[in-house]
């Protein structure tokens, strides 16, 4: 029986966020703190011939003034690829150059209007298609000399930092044997992840060179491994504190400003210097969801079976792939959605140009890669005559199937389910009712998606749990709760196996010095991982609480249970004794003490999850899990305005087990809410390598007044290593919002579209094209 | 925010002498929601931002036959298209007003202030044209009234000259006047105008139409409206109408929209509007 | 230059000296140590730094901190009465409406000043009312549930 896993509980940070109490990194003021402003290139691609601070040094109230020179040690989560201000040339559009600590905003954003820069621009490489060309300019010409994780391929000479090959079965033989073959290539422009808190990082050093960071970040141990590397100072001088974080979405997955801020603190001799960046620099200079060419032939049966696909992602990685490399390899891996094809030939590159750089998007590349893939599958339905439900349940991954990489399908894969689930919910044979107004048209449409953790294989999670003298507990573990609700959920996991309340624990988080290890809290892994980290901390407590009960209550160990905060007899209910009372330990009658306070500790780290193979990319057991689910939708189209509303949403996923169905629903509904923005409004405009649109003002995303009806729901087919068999869901849950949109407009307009976003204007050009 | 000198002057006389000693380098703040981030964007860089809100008589609403609606420069967007006259006899304005920026902006933003900042996609200055709205200025020579369609110059340019202040804006009332405000955005809330129309119809008998985005400044469809001019609104008029609408529009492209796209919804929005106005 | 200003926040009468060139937000933030309120864009485009100015909510990222004068402000800091909360904030909770939080205090801000005019909004006027307040996280239903239960118990 569960008391506190799989209920709704109300999340345990509800009162700090109402109340406007919660400090968030630029809630922070600090005595002597100094404020950081970055000069920032205002080409997307040049040599930078100089640099003169003198003017800048010179101004009153100006403490430091730093340079790309002062640090060029390349680093990079998989391929050290950038350095933290550019070096000797730029190539994006506002990246940094140097960097001024002072005394206040004002003077610091002054002093850098006074440093000049001289550049020769370099020829812009704009454009991913071309970045791809032999001829082109490179941006990393030095590629071949870049450290790299051995799993990545990189090809020096050329712009293609990761070439990620997925070889299965014998594709052109398969597409003789097909019955059709059908070409078709799609694109996803560039979106920004949108936080509605900007990044924001404080450093400083103390005098015994302990360098202190505050950063608003998703994975306080990735951004010191970072910047211990760069730096060069080790881990345990260097703290990475991130008391808070308003909203990630991957944006925050990355080291980035907290690299500008450390050579300024180092010079400014224990006195904190902050960075905040304006929304601008959020939409520029932090991360941006890479934009993707992608190219289908597909190989099909007259019953609907796919039997060969051969396709090709081209990543916009930017001006740094450092973490972009791992996109296009999920990507890769991906290559087919949720569907068994037997033959695969997949070609997926992580490209450089001189866009704005290209990072971790919720979704991993998934969103991107579906909106072909199941644009496609309705592309291919309608060229059988096959329903476009029945084509993918036809075709659909289930138990006993293969993924794209060779790897069994386990049961764990309730995707017919969900389908079941969001059809029903949809109503989708039931044609949509149409408005009065003649010129609108209302329509549904349905899509799948899928995704796993993309992560080393080794990606490791640890928890501490300390029991106090009251039998309350202090959680650690250095997971993020970044909104998804994840200190809720792991106290839940924890209350369930300690049988303590969720009410009797605080959580620590967000603090390299004083909570335990923690790879990053990205991936939706963290109920997964995290999960099974506090269950082991709870078994580690349960096995010193039973061994001290059992030498307090004179009962053999096997004969005890932990039951409502107490040890106590499986045979004799009232003999037991409480948590509260071994906090400590146990005191003897002698007034000797034994064991001493009470510690659990819990190390997780996936089993057995082993490399793609180099040449091939297949592999048996490459990931922890895939999570599967679907949406339907139902939009209306102003067919003279362009304008689209989108009227209700259903989903469905496949979570394993929901420890908090509430936060799993919340989930769910605010990927609706941004996937509908990926698919209508948002838009990086990109002219000659400049971002035209870096505002609210001019990249909208979704408001209150744009939220459709919304029916969440969820399947629970049991992770078997996951915690209560939970898995993770929250980024699958955006998944296919884009290509279900797609696929309502075009059963009410008969246009296709394979490019995002819908915006009116996109619209009309299309439904124009279809009437000339 | 670079420095500057503030000023609350409590007289017009007191506020026009300041924006004349300082000339150029003045600035009136009103709303201040396009100041203040214009200022902060470093686009403005004034030596002293004069707050006029601190003049009793710029707070004024007020109705009556004869004279027409009177909207005071201080009044706030949301208090104007609250204001029962208003709902009453102008809603067109009041629609117009209702869909510039979000509900926060509205409560300091001002209509007065949208016109002189002289945008060309001001959502409220659609209706003040349509209507021949005069603004009612002071000036250290007199007070003068300022016909709207002589009121915006350029891209951000009015007629204004150093050490003047827009008092109100008055509107003309009508005996039997209709009117349909109709804007094209990318997101239905919070959005600029990728094109703003309001069309009127007057005594049955004419129509007027002004465009917003499409131009340099906001304008009025000339050509249209002479086409318009005592005809039934049958389908066949209407459609026509519309399409001499886009001959005045001499839309440019930007991130908001093509050329294309502005011309081919003003097409749809005025037709539309003459649709509704037809009943 | 300083300007002397005097105004009420969160119920008591202050009296200080600001620059002009100074937003609102950033006294507030800076000066008065009420961080509640968030600078998420700066062009009043988020609501993030949404708080009651005379009872109305406003992007106090748009206001110079010089025109508080002679006003009445409440920032979220002034919602609660110590640790008794507000309705909104209490139906906040309850509901889940809120995720990172980095927006909630804004758009409990922007709720308390609707429902100040309008005690008995419908849904659409509440979702009208709530667009100039960005949220990134929750996709807005709990949000619009929450203040939909005060609404509710306003009705009775």
């Amino acid at each position: 029986m569960v008391k506190y896993v799989g209920k709704s509980i109300t999340r345990v940070d509800g009162t700090k966020k109402v109340t406007g109490d919660l400090k968030y990194v630029d809630d922070i003021k600090m005595p002597g703190m100094l404020y950081a402003a970055v000069k920032r290139s205002i080409y997307p691609h040049a040599k930078i011939i100089k640099i003169d601070t003198s003017k800048a040094d010179a101004l009153t109230g100006v403490k430091a003034v730093t340079t790309g020179k002062d640090f060029p040690k390349r680093v990079g989560l998989y391929l050290a690829d950038k350095t933290f201000m550019a070096v000797d040339k730029v190539r994006y559009c506002g990246e940094a150059v140097a960097a001024v600590a002072a005394v206040t905003e004002e003077i610091a954003r002054e002093a850098v209007k006074l440093i000049e820069v001289e550049y020769e621009e370099l020829p812009v490489v704009e454009n991913v298609l071309d970045a791809m060309k032999e001829d082109s300019p490179l941006v990393h010409p030095d590629l071949g000399d870049y450290k790299h994780i051995p799993i990545f391929h990189t090809m020096p000479g050329t712009n293609i930092s990761e070439h990620f090959k997925l070889r299965k079965g014998d594709v052109d033989k398969a597409f003789e044997d097909s019955d059709l073959v059908f070409e078709s290539d799609f694109y996803v422009p560039h979106i920004q992840h949108c936080p509605i808190e900007n990044h924001v990082a404080i450093a400083q050093i103390d005098r015994e060179g302990i360098i202190t960071v505050w950063a608003s970040c998703q994975s306080p141990y990735a951004v010191r491994a970072a910047l211990t590397d760069a730096f060069e100072v080790p881990a345990h001088k260097l703290r990475v504190i991130s008391p808070s974080v308003g909203g990630g979405f991957g944006a925050k997955a990355g080291t980035t400003l907290e690299g500008i801020i450390i050579p300024l603190a180092m010079k400014t001799k224990g006195k904190p210097v902050k960075l905040t960046y304006s929304r601008e620099d959020e939409f520029n200079n932090s991360y941006v969801r890479q934009a993707m060419h992608s190219k289908f032939k597909t190989g099909v049966m007259k019953d609907g079976r796919i039997i060969a696909v051969k396709n090709q992602f081209a990543w916009d990685g930017g001006a740094y792939t450092e973490y972009g490399v791992n996109i296009a390899k999920s990507a890769g891996f991906g290559a087919v959605g949720p569907y068994d094809v037997a033959n695969i030939h997949c070609d997926s590159y992580a490209v450089y140009t001189n866009n704005p750089v290209g990072g971790p998007y919720r979704g991993f590349g998934m969103s991107e890669i579906h909106f072909g893939i199941e644009q496609n599958m309705d592309y291919i339905a309608e060229k059988l005559g096959i329903d476009p439900i029945e084509l993918r349940r036809i075709n659909a991954q289930k138990p006993g199937g293969r993924t794209a990489t060779n790897a069994v399908v386990d049961d764990a894969c309730g995707l017919l389910e969900c389908m079941d689930k969001v059809i029903k919910d949809i109503d989708y044979y039931t044609p949509s009712e149409q408005p009065k107004e003649p010129y609108k048209v209302r329509a549904k449409g349905f899509a799948c998606g899928m995704k796993a953790p993309s992560m080393p294989n080794n990606a490791a999670s640890s928890a501490l749990i300390r029991i106090n003298e009251d039998g309350t507990a202090y959680l650690s573990v250095s997971a993020q709760d970044i909104g998804q609700g994840s200190d809720t959920a792991l106290i839940q996991i924890a209350a369930e196996i300690l049988s303590i309340p969720p009410e009797k624990f605080t959580i620590n988080t967000g603090d390299t010095a004083h909570n335990p290890y923690e790879w990053q809290t990205v991936a939706s892994r963290i109920t997964y991982s995290v999960g099974n980290a506090i269950i082991k901390a709870c078994e580690d407590i349960k096995q010193q609480l039973v061994q001290l009960a059992s030498i307090k209550l004179g009962i053999f160990p096997r004969d005890l249970k932990l039951e409502d905060e107490c040890i106590m007899s499986t045979i004799y209910p009232d003999k037991k004794i409480p948590i509260k009372e071994l906090a400590l330990g146990l005191n003897m009658p002698d007034g000797s003490g034994v064991h001493g306070p009470i510690m659990g500790r819990g190390i997780f780290v996936p089993e057995n999850i082993r490399n793609f193979d180099m040449n091939t990319g297949l592999a048996d057991n490459p990931v922890v899990f895939w999570t599967y689910g679907c949406y339907g939708v139902e939009l209306e189209v102003d067919m003279e305005t362009g304008n689209i509303r989108i009227l209700q949403v259903a989903s469905c996923f496949d979570v394993g087990k929901a420890i908090n169905p509430d936060l799993v629903k919340a989930q769910s509904e605010g990927a609706i809410v941004q996937g509908i923005g990926s698919a209508l409004f948002e838009e990086i405009i990109m002219k000659n390598g400049k971002f035209m649109n870096p505002s609210f003002m001019d990249y909208k995303i979704p408001t209150s007044n744009d939220m459709p009806e919304m029916k969440v729901s969820f399947v629970e087919n049991p992770q078997k290593d996951g915690p209560f068999g939970a898995r993770g869901m929250a980024e699958p849950a955006m998944i296919p919002a884009a290509p279900a949109i797609v696929s309502a407009f075009y059963n009410a307009t008969g246009v296709k579209i394979n490019e995002l976003p819908l915006t009116p204007e996109r619209v009309i050009k299309a439904l124009k094209g279809k009437n000339n | 925010m670079n420095k500057f000198n503030y000023f609350k002057p409590s007289t017009l006389t007191e506020a026009s002498e300041i924006l004349r000693k300082y000339g150029e380098n003045a600035h009136i703040l009103n709303g201040g929601t396009d100041l203040v981030v214009r200022i902060r964007e470093d686009l403005l860089n004034p030596e002293a931002v004069v707050d006029i809100k601190g003049i009793e008589e710029l707070h004024h609403i007020n109705y009556n036959e004869k004279e027409g609606l009177t909207v005071g420069a201080c009044v706030s967007l949301s208090d104007m298209a609250h204001n029962e006259a208003v709902v009453k006899h102008f809603p067109v304005i009041a629609d117009s007003a209702e869909v510039v920026g979000s509900g926060q902006i509205r409560n300091l933003a001002t209509m007065v202030g949208n016109n002189c900042n002289a945008s060309p996609l001001a959502d409220t200055a659609t209706p003040l044209l349509a209507l021949d709205a005069n603004l009612l200025v002071y000036s250290p020579e007199g007070n003068k009234k300022i016909s709207i369609h002589d009121f915006f110059v350029g891209v951000r340019k009015t007629s204004l000259k150093t050490g003047e202040i827009v008092i109100a804006i008055r509107v003309p009332s009508y005996t039997s006047m209709k009117g349909v405000f109709k804007k094209a955005s990318r997101r239905k809330d919070v959005d600029l105008s990728t094109v703003c129309t309001t069309v009127v119809r007057i005594n049955n008998d004419e129509i007027r139409i002004a465009l917003g985005a499409v131009a340099p400044t906001p304008i009025r469809a000339k050509k249209a409206e002479g086409f318009a001019k005592g005809k039934d609104l049958t389908d066949e008029v209407v459609h026509q109408i519309a399409k001499l609408a886009v001959e005045d529009a001499t839309p440019i492209d930007d991130v908001r929209g093509s050329k294309e796209y502005r011309l081919h919804m003003v097409e749809v929005l005025v037709r539309r509007s003459l649709e509704e106005l037809r009943y | 230059m300083k300007y002397q200003i005097i105004f009420t926040l969160n119920n008591e009468k202050v009296q200080h000296e600001v620059e002009a060139n100074k937003t609102l937000l950033k006294m507030l933030r800076e000066d008065f140590d009420l961080t509640g309120a968030k600078e998420g864009c700066g062009q009043g485009e988020c609501g993030a730094c949404t708080i009651l100015v005379n009872g109305k909510p406003v992007n106090s990222c748009l206001m110079l901190a010089v025109e508080a004068d002679g006003k009445e402000i409440v920032t979220i800091e002034g919602l609660s009465d110590g640790e008794k909360l507000d309705e909104l904030q209490k139906t906040f909770i309850t509901n889940g409406a809120l995720q990172c939080g980095y927006c909630t205090p804004g758009m409990i801000m922007t709720a308390k000043g609707l429902l100040k005019e309008n005690p008995t909004p419908t849904v659409d006027e509440v979702k009208v009312a709530m667009s100039g307040n960005l949220c990134r996280c929750t996709g807005y239903k709990r949000i619009i549930e929450a203040i939909m239960e005060v609404v509710e118990n306003n009705k009775n």
